[in-house]
């Protein structure tokens, strides 16, 4: 008997716009012990539909089905069935404590004593993997890593004692080697309990390493499903075969056509360089010790986890934040602030926040232009003209940047709100570009985005490159996206740049442990493989706590680590255009080498 | 915690110190003399600022008055000879300190309970009672307040005595009275904020575990949602306790704020400054408290001050 049962399942959204229809008709079923997937893009209704089989909707929903059935009985959240969210931050309470949190679910699913709850909860962080579990039981949410976070949150799934689990994008927000670790317990999990899972996600490589039946959803509705080899290797419907040309294109490189016909001359120019910067915080992870050149016109991707700086980097280079010692030059000169920086434009992670929901397209585009008139970078062109032909001229170049970044010009008098997150984005690059900047700093901008939206924003990118010769930096989480496009990639890992050289070297020939286990760890869209990778990644990590401070950040989940690497930080070593800090490549440890002599990877 | 709290204190003693400065050198602007009455002479009015020490220099007065400040020592009512400032406090501040909390208490308990309900209510009417109500509240201003509460319930319907604090009945409409603005502010706040909360991911994954709609306002939303009410609770409180003039005048309370103002115009200068150092302390203690409260409902912060202690 399958342990869920959903047969046309319908989800109407009344707004003041009218009736929405965000899901139509779908069924779909999971046997006991199993894990099914379903995959789609943003905005495909695969949330809608988990959250309607959850009962979690909002009343402006209305849920329709013929049947939604948990083990032959109606679904009952927290008791037959439960949930794992995608952002482990938000959907924990910031301020009760993780051991609360967890405990209170079992005394409702339970009826038990405060006591016998605890312990129970003891148990279950010690079955997700969490270990010194009674001190984490005493910390909040926002003490924890986001991969520990999650664990908390399959915990408290786990105390339902469910029949199943319906996890909803539950590794979208972490890096790739977290990731790993949260599929492999999930998988234990199923294995360990017997309950069921139905993994939801837009990614294909995870879909396809953990599931056994997948379902493809398209605009509300269910395309095609059957078992995970008929999907990935003989797919039936065009539009399972788009997603996976586009998964499959995650590996093509798209960094060819822009080395034809680039009008930039001077090819070594360096536009900005760091040396040594470091600024620390108390609170979170500051950068340490970072020295690395952006050259004109070229592409860097900066990768690391979330929490590895690279945030705090992005604002160190566009000038938004100051270091606390080292300098940052820009074409030479020591760059003070945002008025030597004003040829430096930020494009952010999430369109939603970044544009002002008081201010139309339009608006934005030209606050965005008269800022740049103010801080003297349009100034020349301007000076003689009133105001009124300023304004205008303004607005028509804001017409003409949306039209380039594939809106259209009646899209200026419309608010953020009434934007897709892709077209949000889309908003988001004119207002960057429109001032003409040097050097466009990408943070995350990908990432909130689906594969498909995704590849399209990047697409739009690589072409103002090529028409304008801007350098542009990437930061992403993701290293099999940025080797696609960067000529040059940083490696970032707790506030420190532990591997930097050519893309295609540093992906093809990883010599960090750290950049090795970022590309192990990314699951292909490609069932077979991407189980056999999942096993033998596999390499029991923490190493003991380390010391604040002192040691190489990495040290405690290094496969490697040796006793130096807990107690001194190695410094930056340097083998031609590659850097890697790792104490396997220094002199004391690799040996002394002479004038000619070639460094290769050590691991 | 503990070295921010000192440092806390410290800056609320300085706070204190300038308050004392000010109020001693405004008073002393003032115009009038605390003897000059009527009929009586020249001599006697100098005669008189000789004994209580007036006629000395002022920056001498005030050295004099911080030292027997600092020995605990607020001088002697003038208008009262004989009647030590620290006995008045002692006799009105406890009817004023039992007003104010009690009333404290109602506006926290009847705003936070509108405000749920304000949050949660299925019913449109519901909301937008509350929210109108609470808005005409809080736009009465309290004299008027005070008065339409005695002419409806005292003289109309004469469900509750007009004057005085004799019985707990007494206590009723003065209350509530103190209670109307601060309740509908609570409540506009905490339904405003706990609406908010309720959006959040995290009641929705309270749900998905379970829990019910009691537990997640209780437990988990009201904790959040309170934190910004407490900034507005904190003021509020410290006006509260130190005693509104209106009130206790039109319901002839014997409280301090009666006490404050007419030392005011009875140029009653040690009763003035004495008056005005308590409150001053007790609107300093019940800031910081909140701020220390504040503090501790925010995990993030109360773990930052730990490690500020270190």
């Amino acid at each position: 008997m399958s342990v869920l049962e959903v047969r046309n399942l319908n989800v109407q959204y009344h707004t003041e716009q009218g009736v929405c229809q965000a899901v139509c008709g779908v069924s779909f079923s999971v046997e006991k012990g199993e894990i099914a997937g379903i995959v789609g893009e943003s905005g495909s209704g695969k949330s809608t539909a988990m959250r309607a089989v959850m009962g979690l909707l909002k009343r402006n929903a209305r849920v329709t089905a013929d049947e939604i059935r948990v083990s032959g009985e109606s679904p009952r959240p927290g008791r037959n069935i439960a949930m794992i969210f995608q952002d482990s931050l938000s959907c924990l309470n910031p301020s009760v404590r993780i051991g609360r949190q967890i405990a209170e679910t079992v005394r409702v699913r339970e009826g038990c004593t405060w006591r016998e709850a605890k312990k129970r909860a003891l148990e279950l962080l010690d079955l997700v993997g969490i270990r010194q579990p009674r001190l984490r039981m005493r910390q909040y949410p926002f003490e924890l890593s986001g991969g520990m976070r999650q664990r908390v949150v399959i915990a408290i799934a786990l105390a339902c004692r469910p029949d199943l689990i319906i996890a909803d994008e539950p590794t979208t927000a972490l890096d790739a080697a977290v990731q790993a670790q949260i599929l492999l317990l999930l998988r234990r999990i199923v294995r360990e309990t017997g309950t069921s899972l139905l993994l939801v996600s837009h990614d294909l490589g995870v879909i396809a390493s953990m599931c056994s039946s997948v379902y493809v959803m398209h605009s509300g509705e269910i395309v095609e499903s059957g078992c995970a080899e008929d999907i990935f290797y003989a797919p039936r419907e065009d539009y399972t075969r788009e997603l996976l040309e586009s998964a499959a294109g995650r590996t093509k490189d798209m960094r060819r056509p822009l080395s034809e016909g680039r009008p930039q001359a001077d090819r070594e120019e360096i536009l900005l360089s760091l040396e040594h910067v470091t600024r620390e915080y108390d609170s979170h992870e500051g950068v340490r010790d970072i020295s690395l050149t952006l050259e004109a016109g070229k592409t860097y991707a900066l990768v690391g986890e979330s929490g590895s700086g690279k945030t705090t980097l992005a604002r160190i280079l566009s000038g938004i934040l100051k270091p606390d010692s080292g300098s940052v030059l820009y074409r030479g000169r020591e760059a003070a602030g945002r008025a030597c920086t004003g040829k430096i434009q930020m494009v952010f992670q999430d369109p939603a926040a970044s544009l002002n929901p008081c201010l139309t397209a339009g608006q934005a585009l030209e606050e965005a232009l008269r800022a740049a008139d103010r801080s003297g970078v349009e100034r020349e062109t301007t000076r003689k003209m009133s105001t009124g032909e300023k304004k205008q001229i303004r607005r028509d170049r804001a017409a003409a940047m949306l039209e380039q970044v594939g809106l259209s010009a009646e899209d200026m008098g419309k608010y953020p709100g009434s934007f897709s997150g892709g077209q949000r984005q889309r908003i988001a690059i004119a207002r960057a570009l429109i001032t003409g900047p040097e050097l466009l700093i990408c943070d995350e901008a990908l990432s909130s985005l689906d594969a498909m939206t995704g590849s399209r924003i990047l697409e739009l990118l690589l072409g103002f490159q090529r028409e304008r010769g801007i350098s542009i930096l990437f930061i992403s989480h993701d290293l099999h996206m940025v080797r696609r496009v960067s000529s040059r990639v940083g490696v970032l890992y707790g506030g420190r740049l532990v591997e930097s050289g050519r893309t295609k070297e540093v992906c093809s020939d990883p010599w960090h442990p750290y950049t090795r286990q970022l590309l192990d760890a990314v699951p292909e869209a490609d069932p077979v493989r991407a189980r056999k990778i999942r096993t033998s990644y596999v390499q029991e990590q923490d190493r003991g706590e380390k010391k604040d401070g002192c040691g190489c950040p990495f040290a405690g989940r290094c496969g490697y680590a040796m006793d130096c690497c807990f107690e001194e930080t190695p410094g930056n070593y340097i083998f031609g255009s590659r850097m890697v800090s790792c104490f396997l490549y220094s002199q004391e440890h690799s040996g002394r080498r002479g004038e000619g002599y070639t460094m290769t990877s050590q691991i | 915690m503990l070295r921010y709290t000192w440092k806390r204190l410290l800056t609320g003693l300085l706070a204190l110190f300038v308050l004392v400065c000010v109020t001693f050198f405004l008073v002393r602007l003032m115009p009038g003399s605390p003897f000059q009455r009527g009929a009586v002479s020249e001599q006697v009015v100098e005669a008189i600022e000789e004994e209580y020490g007036l006629d000395r220099p002022l920056p001498e007065q005030f050295v004099v008055y911080l030292g027997n400040l600092l020995r605990g020592d607020l001088g002697v009512s003038y208008e009262d000879p004989g009647t030590r400032v620290t006995d008045i406090i002692a006799r009105t501040w406890p009817v004023t300190a039992t007003l104010g909390i009690l009333a404290l208490a109602a506006a926290i308990l009847v705003g936070t309970a509108l405000g749920i309900l304000m949050a949660v209510s299925r019913r449109k009417a519901v909301r937008e009672v509350i929210s109108a109500g609470g808005m005409l509240a809080a736009g009465i201003p309290s004299f008027a307040a005070a008065i339409l509460l005695l002419l409806v319930f005292s003289v109309r319907l004469r469900w509750f005595p007009a004057s005085g604090l004799l019985s707990p009945a007494h206590y009723v409409l003065p209350v509530t009275a103190l209670t109307l603005y601060p309740a509908a502010v609570i409540a506009r706040m905490t339904g405003n904020t706990l609406a908010a909360e309720l959006e959040k991911e995290y009641v929705l994954f309270a749900r998905a575990k379970g829990l019910g709609t009691g537990r997640i306002i209780f437990t988990h939303a009201l904790k959040n949602a309170w934190r910004p009410v407490l900034n507005y609770v904190g003021p509020a409180s410290a006006y509260l306790l130190t005693g509104s003039f209106v009130v206790e005048s039109i319901f002839t309370i014997p409280g301090m704020g009666r006490e404050f103002v007419g030392s005011i115009t009875n140029r009653d200068y040690t009763l003035i400054m004495g008056l005005t150092v308590f409150m001053g302390t007790v609107v300093i203690l019940v800031n910081l408290i909140t701020d220390l409260l504040g503090a501790y409902l925010d995990p993030a912060s109360r773990r930052a001050y730990r490690r500020a202690d270190r």
